[in-house]
């Protein structure tokens, strides 16, 4: 250092040298901060096992002596719910150290680790002095000792089986992060007698099978029934005297009746999702095109005019667009298209023709029909017709219909020769497959929102 | 005794000759040039320096070797330096060598700062005689010579030869020093705190990071307990990330915190997901030698884009 810098550098002016310095000792902290960030070690895990989660369910505890029937049912109930889903694997009871758990303390969670158990669901069922029903139920974390979900019911005892329902609901949504499906219903066709003189009726379901109820006699064909997103209605198509024509259907009175008087067949009807408008197909000629009619004004809106057949049109959850299946193009394909019509862009391109498009109640998948190659499948393509993706082909598979959470398919299958079509569900991921019990054979299942 | 003598002999010893004389003349030696190679600046750096750790180290010694204490060096002043040096020309040098080299030369370890310097002033500023006596310089002096810092040592390890012909006086407290075998020019190993023994080194270090190994290993196990929820894998990529402690067992110490909190449904589910397999598998089986790097780490549970 000469005189000429230390001359500087007390008078304080701030030279090259000062510059320089501090400038270095500003990247030596830039440089070290990281550093000691990075001193704890990173390890990155990437390949979890997408295995069920292993849950122990003790049958709930009666309350009274009388309650005891309806606690083993109603955790029979959630077992099943949850087994069926493909993402838990409920734990046999004979394994269980501990048969009865009181509710109201915390378990020892030692017992339940021994079995692997990772989730354990403990719960009380008493009648109270009004005749209802108490249903409580908490959920533990068995690893971290924690509980994740406590709630408590009041409800008819009839209703036992909802509240399993909705109990399955709360344990699904809170391990698995996304709203649960059990507690909804399933409308059907159930078909009856020999081939060449089934009788077809419309029926309702719990989704788990539960509780069928049949909503016609069967003396008239019925198809493609349809369950309205916020009234206990259901839209489908009948074929009477003349033509097929779209009918409303009332779940609690029974009450029917045709929508719209139109020439001519209606076919294909499908709900908004404010549940105030049908959308449907008109027949025109040997054409098809769609409408839609609100269902206060019955005013009829035409959404397309094309020398092409026009058929099963779906809206998405927002209601701002809608998919439907068209020949415009030579071979049935897939379009989407703004819910008050105008330009239509096909995003289906897979070899083969697709139909019966269905929007996921979730926003993100669009389901359908692929048939090809001597067989039909069930399967999904991303909203702007990528990401296709085959969850089940066979011989006959047709009619997908997402369950209230966007994450389950069911649809049906026709394995051919003298047998009939029977109900099954797979997940969006492919997984999964299940057989849904049906009393016969069963087709053109449509899923209901939840009913909570 | 009279013996004729065969032409043919004589012309052919002629013949050798004139031919030998010839290649002894024209195959001339051409002297050997060898081109001048032009030097390159040599950072030496010591394995001390690199790893703090000595081969002859004791595996259980956590801290490097230290003799001395190590004091702030003062920052190398780059441009500082240009104007004090004149750039070395000579013949070969096509043309001066530009800053790359002298920036070399500077960051050589000391010892041979010392053998450069002198062409210019003897290192130590303090030593060289004032030649007119200015009072500001002189306070200034003054001042400056407390925050200089001073040299380390090492750097005043000058050739032995200059020391010792002052004077021999038995120092007592030097007998350390004298017997010590060990090169009086080496760098002494520095550090916070004095420490004699010396280790093979620290896992502080590059070289001690052995995370890709236990890393693996932590990986593996963790993996088979994690039961992810494929809920809504196709809308998120969640990440989540836990702050873990483990015990020389493999147990854990404490309950492992989560970085942060998610925000979604799905996030929270996912992070409990990891929590579970996290409790669940212990206690991992993990190499002891390097329990010092996986006594605490950040395990990070991540999806992979699809």
């Amino acid at each position: 250092m000469t005189d000429q810098h230390r001359l500087r550098d007390m008078l304080l002016l701030p030279n090259r040298r000062q510059i320089i310095s501090a400038m270095a000792a500003l990247g030596a902290a830039a440089a070290i901060s990281p550093r000691s960030a990075l001193a704890q070690k990173r390890i990155t895990i990437t390949e979890g096992d997408f295995a069920p989660l292993p849950i122990a369910i003790p049958n709930f505890v009666a309350g009274t002596p009388a309650d005891g029937e309806v606690g083993v049912g109603v955790t029979q109930v959630i077992a099943n719910n949850l087994r069926r889903s493909g993402l838990f694997a409920p734990i046999d009871q004979a394994a269980y150290i501990e048969k009865a758990i009181n509710v109201d303390i915390a378990p020892n969670f030692q017992n339940w680790k021994t079995i692997n158990a990772q989730a354990l669901v403990t719960g009380r069922m008493t009648r109270q002095g009004d005749g209802r029903l108490k249903a409580e139920f908490r959920l533990w974390d068995v690893n971290t000792a924690q509980q994740l979900a406590g709630q408590q019911y009041f409800t008819s005892p009839e209703s036992w089986r909802r509240i399993a329902h909705i109990i399955s609901d709360q344990i699904y949504e809170r391990l698995t992060g996304e709203k649960g499906y059990f507690d909804s219903r399933v409308v059907f066709v159930d078909e009856t007698g020999p081939k060449e003189r089934r009788v077809k009726r419309l029926a309702l379901m719990d989704q788990d099978g539960a509780n069928v109820r049949y909503l016609t006699r069967g003396s008239d064909l019925v198809l493609t029934p349809r369950f309205s997103p916020s009234s206990q209605e259901i839209t489908y198509m009948e074929f009477g005297q003349g033509d097929p024509r779209v009918y409303l259907f009332n779940i609690e009175t029974g009450q029917r009746e045709i929508v719209g008087n139109f020439p001519g067949m209606s076919f294909a009807p499908r709900f908004s999702p404010d549940g105030q408008r049908v959308i449907m197909s008109l027949q025109q000629g040997s054409n098809s095109n769609l409408f839609v009619m609100d269902l206060r004004s019955k005013t009829t809106t035409r959404l397309t005019d094309t020398p092409a057949i026009d058929t099963s049109p779906s809206y998405a959850p927002d209601g701002s667009r809608l998919c439907f299946e068209s020949d415009r193009g030579g071979k049935p394909q897939i379009y989407v298209m703004a819910a008050t019509g105008g330009p239509a862009q096909r995003i289906s391109f897979g070899e083969g023709s697709y139909s019966t498009p269905v929007w996921s109640p979730r926003g993100d998948y669009i389901a359908f029909t692929k048939q090809g190659g001597g067989q039909f499948a069930i399967g999904i393509m991303k909203t702007d017709g990528s990401g296709e993706r085959i969850l089940t082909a066979g011989y006959h598979n047709e009619g997908p219909t997402f369950a209230p959470n966007g994450r389950v398919v069911m649809f049906f299958r026709e394995p051919g020769g003298n047998s009939g079509p029977s109900l099954f569900t797979v997940d969006v991921s492919g997984r999964n497959e299940q057989r849904v019990p049906t009393p016969g054979f069963a087709s053109d299942p449509a899923w209901s929102p939840l009913l909570s | 005794m009279k013996f004729k003598v065969d032409k043919t002999v004589l012309a052919s010893v002629a013949l050798h000759v004139v031919v030998l004389g010839a290649v002894l003349l024209s195959f001339s030696t051409r002297a050997l040039e060898v081109r001048p190679e032009e030097s390159v600046g040599v950072d030496i750096s010591l394995e001390s320096q690199v790893a703090a750790g000595m081969k002859t180290g004791k595996k259980e010694e956590k801290k490097p070797l230290v003799e001395k204490v190590a004091e702030a060096k003062p920052v190398d002043d780059a441009v500082g330096k240009i104007s004090e040096k004149q750039p070395v020309v000579t013949d070969t040098a096509p043309a001066p060598q530009p800053k790359a080299e002298e920036k070399a030369v500077e960051k050589k370890p000391d010892p041979p700062k010392v053998a450069e310097k002198p062409k210019e002033e003897p290192k130590p500023e303090e030593k060289k005689p004032e030649p007119a006596v200015d009072p500001i310089a002189e306070a200034i002096k003054k001042e400056q010579k407390k925050p200089t810092p001073p040299k380390p040592p090492v750097q005043a390890a000058k050739p032995p030869e200059q020391q010792k012909p002052k004077e021999r006086v038995f120092d007592q407290s030097k007998i350390a020093a004298l017997i010590d075998k060990r090169d009086p020019a080496r760098q002494a190993a520095t550090g916070e705190t004095l420490n004699s023994n010396a280790s093979l080194g620290m896992s502080k270090g590059r070289a001690g990071d052995n995370s890709a190994t236990w890393g693996s290993m932590f990986r593996r196990q963790v993996e088979n307990c994690w039961k992810k929820p494929y809920g809504g894998i196709e809308q998120e990529r969640p990440e989540v990330a836990f702050n873990i402690r483990l015990k020389k067992d493999g147990t854990l110490e404490a309950m492992p915190a989560p970085d942060g909190t998610p925000s979604t449904p799905y996030g929270r589910a996912y992070s409990e997901s990891a929590l579970r397999a996290i409790i669940q598998c212990q206690p991992y089986n993990l190499p002891a030698q390097f329990f010092d790097e996986w006594k605490s780490f950040t395990p990070v549970f991540q999806e992979r884009p699809i």
